[in-house]
């Protein structure tokens, strides 16, 4: 196929729009506003132009094994949901940011942020995916810090080192999953793993791979980045977190679940109870919550949950999954716009208020329409209530799930299953309750200490026309969804039944019959139960006539402070550090003092050797002339019997000297030599005169 | 005729730098220097792609089996390239370094002798002139150590001078054995061993071969001969920090190259225990200097441990000895040796500029010098290997060559699991700085902010060198089709 270069053109665009703002920004700070706006805007044009139409583009050899875009079908859903929020994000940002410093900065790591996550949409396999997916890591890193208190800075660090660790498996699954499939293409290797028998290594790299996109979504265990980074960022930045990167990990997970492992039970089997457990520690955590924007982004946390519960289901039910995958693309839909509207709300009472404690900004909204209305739409969407969009793609999920115990499912027997169904309804009832529970703080308490300042803001004094806009926008758009699902959900889902393994359904759903309505009003009853009997009463008490949220979240139940980060960062490091350093250090102390032992040996052989030489030079000599003095007294004594020589007898009387030259004689007071007896030549020489007569005489 | 200009890259800096000590004083110096390192970097380059075919002279043959002589072949040519491109960023960025300390000429002479000896490596044809080049690098390169002329740097030095002639001196060892057993000791792709001789001997030899690669290891800061390194890197001034830790452990890693593959050959030490031996140690090596530089608060120090580890991925590689652990070898060669410099040079700004040494003091240092610590973020992401920089790419090729490497799964895994860790470690070690440089937190003093950026000359080289690490991490495939062709030979 041709080269699309539109697609190149939606991820380098933003990313040179950054840079031209940026520069922009240096001279005028609010024409740098309107260009950051009209990057989003043509963005969003130029994503809206390929919506739909397939298409590709190919970089060869860009990085190694070079970059594969692919443009249409559920891409196009994606792309075109993340720049909607963006550009509402960004609308808003001006406002927002009025007051901040670095915003340049922040300006810059948006748009190149923007450029990035389209890079993840459009890729078509894992190695392009994971380029543009550590850009965004690191650009994105630098919206969550860009408050740069203290607590910004801890999450900021949380979510850089569990996007590192996260990406670093994603590569390491890559390695081996390029090695053994020879291609990282999401429809190659779902064709080759298909073929494959010998599954069970692809399950190991594709859990690898999973890690990175799952820790992105927020998926338990590694969703310890959210609750925190989500908070600490400002508000238009939560929201293109929450809305955005976390549906870039879901892109991943799709693409591993409904390309590679595709209609594969065990796979499905393993991202659902993921999917689950996130689903309900989420909403867990919500309910718990006492700030503001704390709640929004555990709530988003279990919105993921939802979100992988329908992705699971898509491949426990095989072929006949479209419900599910409906339910899964339509989820990340109205997710994005539910929170995006919520998170821009809380952003609006920070804006004003600078706090997001419940009880610092109790019964803030209560003279605040607009703000109430938005909020509520955003309330009614996320709880899943008939008519607004929340409740669709919930309706789809929960039937999905029913479907599956309807046909009786053929893996891990039942009643897992009805287990998880409850759970989806409790998740979902907790949902209710956790929001009713901000939205009363909010909106419907009353605050009656006299100390706190009266919020008397007028009604459009909180908020400019742009921003006020941009609420009202996203808050009808969930009605939209929710009233009219099969002129616009419907279609979302249609095209995107391609990517996600099935094929439409023969029939639309009936999404507002008895059967349907039924799942909702339990979850609703649920919830209020939750909310009269548990939150009122456990978790807000009155003082002074006066209602108090309290946090009864035991301090060190928090997986990551009391075991990621001691783990992480003291205890390994401590054992690393051990061993590192002992073998380190151990060879370079021990070397000096291997060279000097070695230098003592040899110079004590060396000193050995050279005593031993001077020594035995001495001791040989002694030995020579030993042998000569009785050879040559023998030779006396034989003369003397012989011949009658005389020569020892005054032996005794003088004083014989022996020098350097193994010579003997005597001397007198003066040093003159006056008696000469013997040296060692005329002593060799008698000797060797002795053996050659002693040779003659036997050769004779 | 036409190859004598081999010896002109060689021979050219070493008459320079008797020079340059004479010209110190003088007001045109800078221009003289470099002018002069550019003409050495036009011939380096012009040797490299202008001239068909491998060059080969020889300058002197002192015997039947002894020569000193050079030629020019792929690998070469990389090395050739990467050594006087990068020397040529590190003396820009030495011309105002330098300013401020004293026997700036006595230290340029040296720089220049330097150069031309790295180069003299890169050109030896044989095992006699690498020896010879290789003593001469450690001897020329110690007054770069000993610059400051403190206690301290006279201890390094000496360190560094005893480690690199021990090394040296395991490495010579293994030459006597290639002399019987080997048909010459030319450096031939496939090996010199004459299978007819070494039949019977060959556990020996592999043990001549083990401790030669520990003993060339040495320079490259392997484990167990690594110990000099974190000692002497910090106390040189930085330009030489830079070319000390980005190219001459890169010559440890050339004369491992050249005795693995063109005089022992692969087949030889493939799938033996000398290979497992040396894999561990590389490995470990890898995890050691991560971990250390992780612990380490001096912040060349850190940076010199962290080049234990990156130049240890380049072992794992040539250790692999398939085609592509050793492209990704190279990659890494070329992409280590670009980013530690870029490392090097901007904590020579860094100190240059504000006398800040400790990792603890860099808190909002990316207020006050904001493009050097931005080109040190770029060098960051590289060693990381986060794409599209280049330390990306070669993670890539040396994660792909491992799984295809026939010495088992264990070791490969290990290998890649490592390569995962240390890649964490150096996230560790160098992200936590530019995050504190770059967001000091909100109880930053702006108004106390002063601009302390050096200027163009110093920051010419470090923008030059963070481009080349993004240009050579986003097109690779230039290098990688270099590298099929130098491979041809060897495997």
């Amino acid at each position: 196929m041709e080269n699309n270069f539109i697609l190149l053109f939606l991820v380098l665009f933003p990313m040179a729009g950054g840079v031209v703002s940026y520069i922009i920004g240096r001279f005028n700070k609010s024409a740098r506003n309107y260009a950051a706006d009209v990057v989003v805007l043509a963005e969003f044009a130029a994503v809206l132009l390929v919506f739909g139409q397939s298409s590709v583009f190919h970089l060869n050899s860009f990085c190694g094994l070079g970059i594969n875009f692919e443009s249409g079908g559920i891409r196009g859903v994606f792309t075109v949901a993340a720049s909607f929020v963006w550009l509402m994000a960004t609308f808003f940002s001006a406002e927002y940011f009025k007051n901040y410093r670095n915003r340049n900065r922040y300006y810059f790591f948006m748009l190149v942020t923007l450029g990035s996550t389209m890079g993840v949409f459009l890729s078509s396999d894992f190695f392009t995916a994971l380029i543009f997916f550590e850009i965004m890591s690191f650009t994105s890193f630098v919206l969550v810090i860009h408050d740069e208190s203290p607590k910004a800075q801890k999450a900021a660090m949380t979510y850089i080192a569990v996007a590192i660790i996260g990406g670093m498996a994603t590569l390491a699954g890559m390695f081996f999953m390029y090695h053994s499939a020879g291609t990282l293409n999401f429809s190659e290797l779902g064709k080759i793993i298909s073929a494959d028998n010998g599954k069970t290594p692809y399950y190991i790299y594709g859990v690898l791979i999973f890690t990175g996109f799952g820790a992105k979504a927020g998926a338990f265990p590694l969703h310890i980045w959210l609750p925190e980074a989500h908070p600490a960022a400002p508000a238009p930045a939560s929201a293109i977190l929450s809305c955005v990167l976390t549906k870039t990990g879901i892109f991943g997970v799709m693409a591993l679940s409904c390309q590679v492992f595709m209609h594969d039970a065990r796979w499905g089997m393993f991202i659902l109870s993921i999917g689950t457990i996130t689903m309900f520690l989420g909403a867990f955590l919500a309910v718990f919550s006492v700030d503001l924007k704390r709640t929004l982004a555990c709530s988003s946390l279990s919105q993921i949950g939802f979100i992988m519960v329908a992705i699971g289901m898509s491949g426990l039910l095989g072929e006949e999954n479209s419900l599910a995958a409906a339910g899964a693309i339509l989820h990340v839909v109205n997710h994005s716009v539910i929170k995006l509207t919520l998170f821009l709300c809380a952003g609006v009472v920070y804006m004003n208020t600078h706090k997001l404690n419940l009880n610092d900004i109790k019964g803030w909204g209560r003279d605040k329409p607009l703000l109430k209305f938005v909020f509520l739409q955003g309330l009614l969407g996320i709880a899943g209530i008939p008519l607004w969009g929340g409740y669709i793609s919930k309706t789809l999920i929960h039937e999905s799930i029913v479907e599956y115990i309807a046909h009786g499912g053929t893996h891990g027997g039942l009643t897992i299953f009805n287990a998880v169904e409850w759970i989806f309804l409790i998740s979902g009832g907790l949902t209710l309750a956790y929001m009713t529970k901000i939205f009363a703080a909010l909106f419907v308490e009353k605050e009656k200490s006299p100390k706190k300042e009266n919020h008397s803001l007028k009604n459009d004094c909180y908020m400019n026309k742009v921003s006020s806009a941009v609420l009202i926008i996203c808050a009808l758009l969930i009605s939209v969804f929710g009233i009219a699902p099969h002129a616009t959900l419907d279609k979302i889902a249609g095209v995107s039944y391609g990517f996600l393994g099935s094929v439409p359904p023969d029939h639309s759903v009936h999404y507002f019959s008895l059967v349907n309505l039924k799942g909702a009003f339990i979850s609703v009853v649920i919830g209020a139960v939750v909310y009269f009997v548990f939150i009122k009463k456990f978790l807000m008490s009155k003082e002074a006539g006066n209602t108090v949220y309290k946090d009864v979240w035991p301090v060190w139940l928090n997986i990551e402070n009391s075991i990621y980060r001691p783990v992480v960062l003291k205890i390994l490091p401590t054992i690393g550090y051990a061993v590192a350093g002992t073998l380190s250090k151990a060879l370079d102390f021990t070397l000096p003092s291997i060279i000097d032992a070695a230098l003592t040996v040899a110079s004590f052989l060396y000193s050995l050797f050279e005593n031993l030489l001077l020594y035995g030079l001495i001791a040989l000599v002694k030995v020579i002339r030993f042998m000569c003095d009785v050879y040559s007294y023998g030779v006396q004594l034989v003369l003397y019997f012989l011949f009658n020589y005389d020569d020892i007898s005054y032996d005794g009387e003088r004083d014989f000297r022996e020098d350097a030259y193994f010579s003997r004689y005597s001397e007198d007071k003066h040093g003159e030599i006056t008696g000469f007896r013997e040296n060692l030549t005329i002593s060799l020489i008698m000797f060797g005169i002795g053996v050659v007569c002693g040779l003659v005489y036997l050769i004779i | 005729m036409r190859d004598y200009i081999l010896l002109f890259p060689i021979f050219f800096p070493m008459l320079c730098g008797f020079f340059m000590p004479l010209l110190q004083k003088k007001r045109f110096w800078e221009t003289v220097l470099f002018a002069l390192l550019a003409v050495e970097t036009a011939v380096v380059f012009y040797i490299a792609f202008n001239v068909d075919g491998d060059m080969a002279v020889t300058v002197w043959q002192i015997s039947g089996m002894l020569s000193i002589s050079f030629f020019c072949d792929g690998l070469g040519r990389i090395f050739s390239c990467l050594i006087s491109g990068i020397w040529l960023m590190a003396a820009i960025f030495s011309m105002d370094y330098m300013k401020k300390e004293e026997h700036v000429g006595r230290f340029f002479f040296f720089y220049l002798i330097s150069l031309g000896v790295l180069l003299g490596i890169s050109y030896s044809a044989n095992f006699m002139t690498m020896y010879l080049f290789y003593e001469f690098m450690t001897l020329m390169t110690v007054p770069l150590v000993l610059h400051s002329e403190t206690q301290e740097a006279i201890t390094a030095g000496l360190k560094y001078m005893g480690y690199s002639i021990f090394g040296a001196g395991l490495g010579l060892i293994g030459f006597f054995f290639l002399c019987v057993y080997g048909s010459s000791t030319e450096f031939t792709p496939g090996g010199v061993l004459d299978p007819s001789i070494i039949a019977g001997h060959e556990n020996v030899l592999r043990i001549i071969y083990f401790e030669m690669i520990i003993g060339f290891g040495c320079k490259a800061g392997m484990y167990p001969l690594h110990a000099w390194l974190p000692t002497a890197h910090p106390v040189a001034p930085a330009p030489a920090s830079a070319v000390l830790s980005g190219l001459i452990t890169k010559c440890g890693v050339l004369a491992i190259i050249r005795t693995t593959y063109y005089l022992f050959g692969v087949d030889f030490v493939r799938g033996t225990w000398a290979q497992t031996a040396l894999l561990c140690l590389a490995v470990f090596t890898i995890f050691m200097g991560s971990m250390l530089a992780y612990k380490e608060n001096l912040l060349k120090k850190r940076l010199a441990y962290s080049t234990i580890s990156q130049v240890s991925y380049v072992l794992f590689g040539v250790f692999l000895m398939t085609p592509q652990a050793l492209s990704g070898a190279l990659l890494q060669v070329i992409g280590h040796a670009i980013a530690k410099n870029t490392l090097f040079l901007s904590s020579g700004a860094i100190i240059n500029r504000t006398g800040k040494k400790y990792v603890s003091e860099l808190t909002g240092i990316g207020k006050n010098m904001p493009v050097v610590m931005l080109c040190f973020t770029v060098a960051s992401l590289s060693l990381v290997g986060i794409p599209p920089t280049a330390g990306f790419i070669s993670k890539w090729y040396l994660a792909e060559g491992a799984l295809d490497c026939s010495i088992g799964n264990i070791i490969p895994i290990l290998g890649i699991f490592v390569l995962i860790l240390s890649a964490l470690l150096t996230a560790g070690y160098l992200f936590t700085i530019v995050v504190k440089a770059f967001f000091p937190g909100n109880g930053f003093n702006y108004e106390a902010l002063s601009k302390k950026e050096p200027g163009a000359v110093m920051l010419f080289p470090l923008i030059v060198l963070s481009a080349c690490i993004l240009f050579f991490g986003m097109f690779p495939s230039g290098f990688v089709n270099f590298f099929t062709e130098i491979f041809s030979g060897i495997f």
